[in-house]
């Protein structure tokens, strides 16, 4: 047998030097896609002409296209059409790409979210004549959060793991790094291993995170009195 | 005093409210009985506009609103008159039940979060909740979660309380606290609108009652007069009805 678990000891701190790039592309791409996604419900949501034909368009595309084709179209096919986007970073095509294609679904899952508020609850918030604004504030929009973050969290474990396409367009993180050290001594498999524990680590860290989230929002609605 | 002259209201080419006018006068109890689809719970959440109207005069205690031509600030004006309860007490399912009577203090009447809380606990230690304030609805039965509703409205100190088949949606050996709350509420001499299908507590405790079908205003008077002696051959049929199905015999309820 040939494995050297050494190896992979060895080259672990070289690797998950690299993991910060990882999040913070991830991490950035969530929470765009989270806005874009929210604006998208809002927009489907109240059917607002024009815009509402053009964004069904928009999400029937990206939810088409194979991500790292949609990082390539960026990367590479636009600054042809507009060359100031030459100078684009391969790591923000990759952000760009990543955060409109999942907010495209995440949209999905904030209206169905507010769709599963109650009726009631609208109406109890206008009936104590608060503004639509407070009313979603403080009633409407945690019980949507309680709805959405099962699904959110998903995304979000989905689009970390995603990230690895950027080192197809040059970006150094550990996918890129794990492949540069194992060119060297030809240890695929212990240095490919090696990332892939880390983003196994990494999802089960986030899973974690995320139920003790989903415990917390859950917590208004469990029969037990609660201080 | 509120009065409401000639309010129409349709879903789309269905006329629910076919020109309603009622007076009503300050601590005044208002009962408003009737078959299912007469209108009577629609009529309710027109005044408070929950459901827009489309033709009509709303006027609650000088605050006046034409159903044809107004302000939106207009309607909130109106509607900070009035408090709502709800058949399914509409709660807010992520608050307890003493922010649920207190943030609607907080936000609408800009008091401090501390002050809306010794109102709120008030109010609860009122409809017999002492105790229960920091439970979620889901951890109350729903004859406390319709006093909490109730707790909810008073806080905000309208000028008339609407209550929407309150005890409707209460399993039966529940509806007797609820109806006694209310009891209370009306011992401090609000004004109340109370559409429901409890007869006894109409008989009892309103000074007026009306009965609708049809989106119209069939018979009113007090509660004597309409109950043991309905004019109107719709009434009678209505009351006839109500009293087999709940097989009290006898006259007069």
């Amino acid at each position: 047998m040939n494995f050297d678990l050494g190896y992979m000891i060895e080259i672990f701190p070289r690797i998950i030097e690299y993991l910060p790039i990882v999040l913070y592309m991830g991490t950035l791409s969530f929470i765009l896609a989270v806005v874009i996604g929210l604006v998208f419900a809002v927009i489907i949501n109240f059917k607002v002409p024009v815009l509402y034909q053009i964004l069904l368009i928009i999400i029937s595309y990206f939810r088409g296209v194979p991500t790292l084709i949609q990082i390539f179209i960026f990367y590479f096919g636009l600054p042809q059409l507009f060359p100031s986007l030459s100078s684009l970073e391969a790591i923000t095509a990759v952000i760009f790409a990543l955060s409109v294609k999942n907010a495209a679904y995440l949209s999905e899952v904030f209206r169905s979210a507010f769709l599963a508020v109650d009726k009631g609850q609208f109406e109890a918030c206008d009936a104590v004549n608060m503004t639509k604004w407070q009313g979603l504030r403080t009633v409407i929009l945690p019980q949507v959060l309680r709805v959405a973050i099962p699904s959110s969290g998903n995304y979000y474990i989905m689009m970390i793991k995603e990230t690895s396409l950027a080192f197809t367009i040059g970006v150094v993180d550990m996918l890129a790094r794990a492949k540069l050290e194992s060119a060297v001594t030809y240890k695929f498999l212990e240095a490919y291993l090696t990332v892939g524990l880390i983003y196994w680590a990494i999802t089960v860290i986030l899973s974690f995170l995320q139920s003790k989230l989903e415990n917390y929002v859950e917590r208004p609605y469990r029969k037990e009195a609660t201080k | 005093m509120i009065k409401i002259q000639n309010l129409h209201k349709s879903y789309g080419n269905t006329a629910i409210l076919k020109g309603i006018d009622v007076e009503i006068k300050e601590g005044e109890v208002l009962a408003i009985i009737g078959p299912s689809g007469s209108g009577k719970s629609t009529f309710l959440r027109c005044l408070n506009f929950l459901e827009k109207a489309e033709k009509g005069i709303i006027q609650i205690d000088g605050e006046e609103v034409n159903l044809e031509n107004f302000h939106k600030s207009q309607a909130v004006k109106l509607r900070g008159k009035t408090g709502m309860v709800f058949q399914n007490y509409n709660l807010f399912k992520n608050k307890t039940a003493l922010h649920n009577v207190s943030e609607p203090l907080r936000l609408t009447k800009k008091i401090s979060k501390k002050q809306a809380e010794l109102i709120a606990s008030d109010m609860l230690a009122e409809v017999g909740l002492k105790g229960k304030e920091f439970n979620y609805p889901v951890a109350l039965s729903g004859g406390q979660q319709q006093r909490v509703g109730i707790a909810r409205a008073l806080a905000l100190n309208p000028y008339v309380i609407l209550f929407d088949e309150p005890t409707s949606s209460l399993d039966p050996e529940l509806v007797e606290e609820v109806l006694n709350v209310m009891k209370a509420v009306i011992k401090q001499g609000r004004t109340m609108i109370v559409v429901t299908h409890e007869m006894e507590f109409a008989k009892d405790v309103a000074d007026r009652v009306i009965f609708m079908a049809d989106g119209h205003i069939v018979e009113e008077g007090t509660p004597k007069e309409l109950f043991e002696n309905p004019q109107n051959e719709r009434t009678k049929r209505f009351l006839k009805n109500y009293l087999s199905l709940h097989n009290f015999g006898g006259v007069g309820i």
